[in-house]
């Protein structure tokens, strides 16, 4: 299936540089809004483009849901301009709806239909017709891997299940963006691989994704993009890829020869740390030293088993950027 | 605001609570209420002057309002909030469904279900037309007045569900707004009647009573025509509850009018309905509570009422 992606030449200007929305799917620029004394969001940006899946990340109270509120036309932003698939949607909310798909975090079913029934709801209140609404529902249900309990009660659905019928139901109108709030929260290991593909896919044929999550791990291999939030502001906008590279993190090296790894290190001048099952502790490094250190080590003749980063790049990027505000 | 986004609502909300429900039972208690009144009111009227059908049905009306003001208020006054705490509300919301639709659709799906309720008394309905004495206006008015009335109270639940975070917090209003309608109309107009004192206190306080259901309803109900037996002579009127309590409401406009006076207008003017007056205010604020309902389902919302997370 393709998923079809409008694209809008609308541009925002601001500040003295321009984006066209022919490039993003999401743009906010300033967003601030506070409930009552509480400020969640703080002059939050972020940048969303077509054909990539943008992971948003930061503890709890960071102000992801109340962004994504306001990107789902259900909060009024205080300050600051969004633009959803090229559309405002303050002033338009009826055009971002039917162009946007939001999953909540924490969301029900009702419980009493049918899956299909269910779907076929949405469908209808998104005003597909008949024949395109049909074809939705089952293309929802092969995707979701729910197609053997179309008939079924909503109300028999394991968790993981009823999220994956929610994220089919935020697809049924092949929504150019599509925003989603801890989708990965309740899944089992295949429903989160099977997720994964399913956002890769959609990516590839265009949408412009967006999940906030708490799985560091996962994101890693789902996301091409991470922006880092903290109290209601972005804090880092940056290219998964450059994060790997540019981050110093932990790195672990494991040989089969433990007694000559710890030679090699000491003859090179790397102070190891402590040793495990899971091999010996390295100092925080760039890819490039890491690299450079695993061919000398090589080079000198240690027979190396394993050598890898300790947890994830977004993991230790995280923490670094949470240690920051204690 | 389209007929296809309401209708929508409206299939959603039925099918949503049909399947929820234990529907037969409760309309079957229902009925089962409804023909032990009606056998039991008409078995005490064994005696009474005239057609029994007349007092029959009155009885039957004002028991029937009587319940279905009962019920209303559970119909529609967690519809919105309710929704919200399940987690349904906003992902309707992002929907193409506008707040409109959504309230309106609410709003015909619990006045559908009273109306029902009021439809399984029209064959109770039928036994006082055969006992004689109705007209096919004074039926159809009364009905009409009930049905619209049944609507009020879900519109007023409505507006306070939208309102209110809490589910539990909007019932329990929404039976001290029915509460308010009738007794706090009738104890208003007795304590307001007793502080102005005097003989003609009634006149500048009867508007009080006005927005009664009750009252509405009673004084509403067409005047039965005169009858006459077969040589011509004047029968005497049957037990009317509803004509009777609507001439005594109109009595209260008009403290010096006797009944007697009602054959002699020229003599001295019979006092106006009171209906119109409480019939237009309870319409009013019925479309004031929906019209409530549509402005706090608008998204992107501004404000939110205290204590709601949107999703």
């Amino acid at each position: 299936m393709r998923i079809a992606v409008r694209r809008y030449a609308v541009s925002i200007v601001r500040g003295g540089w321009a984006v066209t929305d022919t490039e993003y799917g999401v743009v906010a620029r300033g967003v601030t809004r506070g409930f009552g004394p509480v400020q969640a969001l703080r002059g939050l940006d972020l940048t969303v483009p077509y054909g990539q899946v943008t992971a948003l990340v930061g503890p709890n109270g960071a102000g992801k849901t109340t962004l994504l509120l306001i990107l789902a036309t259900l909060l009024r932003p205080d300050f600051g301009e969004v633009r959803v698939a090229g559309l405002d949607p303050v002033h338009d909310p009826s055009g971002v709806r039917s162009r946007m798909g939001w999953m909540p975090d924490v969301f029900g079913v009702y419980e009493q239909l049918t899956v299909r029934e269910y779907l076929a709801f949405f469908a209808a209140a998104y005003r597909l017709d008949g024949a395109v609404s049909n074809q939705r529902i089952s293309d929802a249900l092969l995707r979701t891997h729910l197609f053997e309990y179309a008939n079924r009660p909503v109300h028999i659905l394991s968790r993981g299940q009823k999220q994956r019928l929610a994220l089919g139901r935020a697809m049924l109108h092949e929504p150019a963006v599509l925003l989603l709030d801890e989708p990965a929260s309740g899944l089992d290991p295949r429903s989160r691989v099977e997720l994964r593909d399913l956002l890769r896919a959609l990516a590839a044929a265009g949408v412009a994704v967006l999940v906030s999550s708490h799985i560091l791990s996962e994101l890693e291999e789902i996301a091409d993009r991470v922006v880092f939030v903290n109290e209601g502001r972005t804090v880092d906008e940056q290219d998964i890829h450059q994060l790997a590279a540019n981050h110093m993190s932990q790195w672990r090296v494991r040989a089969a020869d433990p007694d000559a790894l710890r030679a090699a290190l000491e003859q090179r001048g790397v102070t190891a740390g402590a040793s495990s099952g899971a091999g010996t502790e390295l100092p925080a490094m760039a890819e490039d030293a890491a690299a450079e250190l695993l061919a000398g080590l090589v080079a000198d003749g240690v027979r190396v088993v394993a050598f890898g980063p300790v947890g994830s790049h977004l993991e230790t990027a995280y923490l670094a950027m949470t240690q920051e505000r204690r | 605001m389209s007929l296809y986004g309401v209708m929508l609502v409206v299939r959603q909300e039925f099918r949503v609570r049909l399947r929820t429900g234990r529907w037969r039972w409760l309309l079957g208690s229902w009925v089962a209420v409804l023909l032990l009144f009606t056998a039991l009111l008409d078995l005490s009227l064994t005696g009474a002057t005239g057609p029994r059908g007349v007092p029959l049905f009155g009885g039957l009306m004002l028991f029937v309002l009587a319940l279905v003001l009962i019920i209303s208020p559970a119909l529609t006054a967690q519809s919105v909030n309710g929704d919200r705490e399940r987690g349904t509300l906003a992902t309707l919301q992002v929907t193409r469904l506008t707040a409109t639709e959504i309230a309106v659709g609410k709003l015909l799906a619990g006045w559908g279900v009273g109306l029902v309720a009021l439809a399984l008394a029209l064959p109770f309905v039928g036994w006082s037309i055969v006992e004689g004495g109705m007209t096919v206006l004074r039926t159809f008015v009364v009905l009409l007045v009930v049905a619209l009335l049944i609507g009020v109270v879900c519109a007023i639940s409505l507006g306070l569900s939208a309102l209110l975070a809490r589910s539990i917090t909007s019932a329990l209003l929404s039976y001290l707004a029915v509460f308010a309608l009738t007794v706090g109309t009738a104890v208003t107009f007795g304590l307001s009647a007793g502080v102005i004192g005097g003989d003609r206190a009634t006149a500048k306080v009867w508007w009080m009573l006005a927005p009664n259901p009750f009252v509405v309803l009673a004084d509403a109900t067409p005047k039965l025509p005169p009858a006459f037996d077969i040589q011509g002579h004047e029968i005497p009127q049957p037990g009317d509850p509803l004509g009777e309590l609507g001439r005594s409401v109109r009595q209260l406009r008009d403290p010096d009018y006797y009944d007697e006076y009602a054959d002699e207008p020229q003599h001295h003017p019979n006092p106006g309905p009171v209906w119109p007056y409480g019939l237009t205010f309870d319409l009013l604020v019925g479309a004031g509570a929906v019209w409530l309902t549509a402005r706090q389902l608008r998204t992107p919302a501004a404000r939110l009422p205290r204590g709601i997370r949107v999703a």
